[in-house]
């Protein structure tokens, strides 16, 4: 009887495949979804911890929490030096981070900054960077990579790299003065993993022959010499402020907010970030609705299929029933058709997301600065699959219903 | 997958300026800090909302609507955090726009702030607040917290009065 059910459903594989493809396409969008939506708050929210405030030149805080924390996007504009300087003394501040971002190195973000920040940073849980290999950089054109550099691009410590100008894989090249590996960092599964980080001096030591975005013609200032210059740096793209006291936190957001010397934007990088959720929250869900209509769409296709195929098969159900199969047997083989057909259609959904997620997962870092995890579903993820597959078995209690109905009126001649 | 992510990062990147948030009418802000045993929260309510008007009273009833939101806004019962983690109110302070009667503003706003001392701050998980009964025209409120567990915001409205983290 089994054996029979099955070579019956083999011999319309065609039609049934098709139905499958729908289901596990749908199911695929839906977990998608589902995926993005809970990946992209897991990694913000990972990527920066026990940061008071983001300071950054006036656009949107957003913006400025996606370049300045995740290094995804683009600045519209520096702060000055100086405005660093004042946040940076200022009584209530504890510490402070310059970050200076433009520069890459093979599609990695190069970030700028002080030594400081390799024992100021902290993310997921307030947990400490740490060195797999080396030390922080000391001096000018030294560099200390994130674990996926490192690892990406095979460097080991003391080993040459140049980095281009802009963000763009095919910038213009620093070639004449090469950094040399200091640190790796241990991974964290934060943008800091896809960074390079050199000092402050170092960019503007880089860019001391740099007129207007590209290279002074006729002018080259070789390494040895860019000593002799004065590095300060006059602008950087954003600043990383911890306060003494937290109680001070809006009232130094206030300050900075309202900074007379340039238009400035502090935002709390936690409030910036339940602020963009509460927006998106609508976008999440109207998605979310449309994938699942997409999933019910499917299902009804699958109900239709095995619908449709019944009046062909009013012939082959009753030979199983002259075999001996009850009414009920009949029931069973036509839901359990449609049920097993959602299962393999979820199943192979499953599949397609891993698959995807690990196809998408460098694209999504470097552009949105989420950490795409390639894993099997989980939680919420497995109660959208359980709840398809559900409504999948129901979907087939329809034709399931309709056979044993046919099976008990029907004889081996069907009246047409 | 990639059509949605591009929607998410579309949506992101066309919203305002988070921080900078205006005078907008109907809509308060509050400002919680907890560090330590102190829980302090500030508020700020456009004067529109709490008496109907943004200048200065012309009458006795404009007068008393004024001090009634000044009453209603000083009550300790206000703001109730988390029973569990003892808070206790100290005086919370008013301030009420001030009217020089030369120019009249285009916006006025009340700030009031109350503080809290409270005995086991690692209890202390939500606050609730009665505002919304005492100012119809008010429909939400834009909460944003820092405290020991991070940061966050909520929007708190008639029908969710509660902040919670």
């Amino acid at each position: 009887m089994l054996r029979l059910a099955a070579l019956s459903a083999w011999s319309r594989r065609l039609t049934l495949g098709l139905t499958l493809i729908a289901i596990a396409l749908a199911v695929t969008l839906l977990l998608s979804v589902e995926r993005i939506r809970v990946d992209a708050r897991q990694s913000f929210t990972q990527s920066v911890s026990g940061v008071d405030l983001v300071v950054g030149a006036r656009t949107g805080g957003v913006q400025l929490m996606l370049y300045a924390v995740f290094h995804a996007g683009t600045a519209s504009n520096n702060i000055a030096w100086d405005s660093y300087q004042a946040i940076a003394t200022h009584p209530a501040v504890d510490w402070a981070l310059p970050l200076s971002l433009g520069d890459s190195h093979r599609g990695f973000a190069v970030l700028g900054t002080s030594a400081d920040y390799f024992a100021r940073f902290r993310y997921g849980d307030k947990e400490e960077l740490r060195f797999r290999q080396g030390k922080p950089f000391a001096g000018v054109f030294e560099a200390v990579l994130g674990s996926e550099v490192a690892q990406g691009l095979g460097y080991r410590l003391d080993d040459r790299i140049t980095l281009s100008h802009g963000l763009g894989e095919l910038g213009p090249e620093h070639g004449d003065k090469p950094f040399r590996v200091t640190g790796i960092l241990a991974p964290t599964g934060t943008p800091v993993d896809r960074t390079v980080h050199v000092s402050l001096e170092s960019i503007t030591a880089l860019h001391l022959d740099w007129v207007g975005g590209a290279p002074l013609p006729g002018v080259n200032i070789p390494s040895a010499f860019v000593a002799k210059f004065d590095l300060r740096p006059k602008e950087i793209t954003a600043a990383l402020v911890g306060l003494k006291q937290r109680g001070d936190v809006f009232r130094m957001q206030r300050f900075i907010n309202q900074y007379r010397g340039e238009p400035l934007l502090a935002v709390l990088p936690g409030v910036a970030l339940d602020e963009l959720w509460q927006s998106v929250a609508m976008v999440e869900r109207t998605l979310l609705a449309i994938s699942a209509l997409v999933v019910l769409i499917g299902l009804a296709g699958l109900a239709a299929t095995l619908l449709a195929g019944l009046n062909e098969r009013r012939r082959e159900l009753a030979i199983l029933r002259a075999l001996g199969a009850g009414p009920g047997d009949v029931f069973l083989m036509l839901t359990a058709e449609g049920a097993l057909v959602t299962a393999a259609g979820a199943l192979l959904g499953v599949l397609l997301v891993t698959l995807g997620s690990g196809l998408a997962a460098p694209w999504l870092l470097e552009r949105f600065g989420i950490v795409l995890a390639t894993r099997l579903p989980g939680g919420q993820e497995l109660a959208l699959i359980a709840a398809v597959i559900a409504t999948g078995l129901l979907a087939s209690l329809v034709p399931g219903w309709r056979a044993w109905r046919m099976s008990l009126a029907d004889g081996l001649t069907p009246r047409n | 997958m990639r059509i949605s992510a591009a929607f998410l990062a579309l949506t992101a990147l066309s919203l305002p300026a988070l921080a900078e948030k205006g005078h907008v009418h109907g809509e308060g802000s509050l400002e919680v800090v907890i560090d330590k045993g102190n829980l302090s929260l500030r508020l700020e309510l456009p004067l529109d909302v709490a008496v109907g008007f943004e200048r200065a009273p012309r009458n006795d009833k404009e007068k008393a609507a004024l001090a009634a939101a000044q009453q209603a806004l000083s009550d300790p019962a206000l703001f109730a955090p988390t029973p569990a983690a003892g808070c206790k109110p100290e005086p919370a302070r008013v301030e009420m726009p001030a009217f020089d009667g030369r120019k009249p503003p285009e916006h006025a706003d009340i700030e009031a702030t109350h503080d809290f001392r409270c005995a086991t701050p690692s209890a202390l998980k939500s606050v609730e607040t009665t505002i919304f009964k005492h100012f119809k025209q008010l429909y939400r409120l834009e909460a944003r917290r820092a405290g020991p567990g991070g940061q966050g915001a909520a929007r708190l409205t008639p029908k969710n009065p509660v902040l919670a983290w």
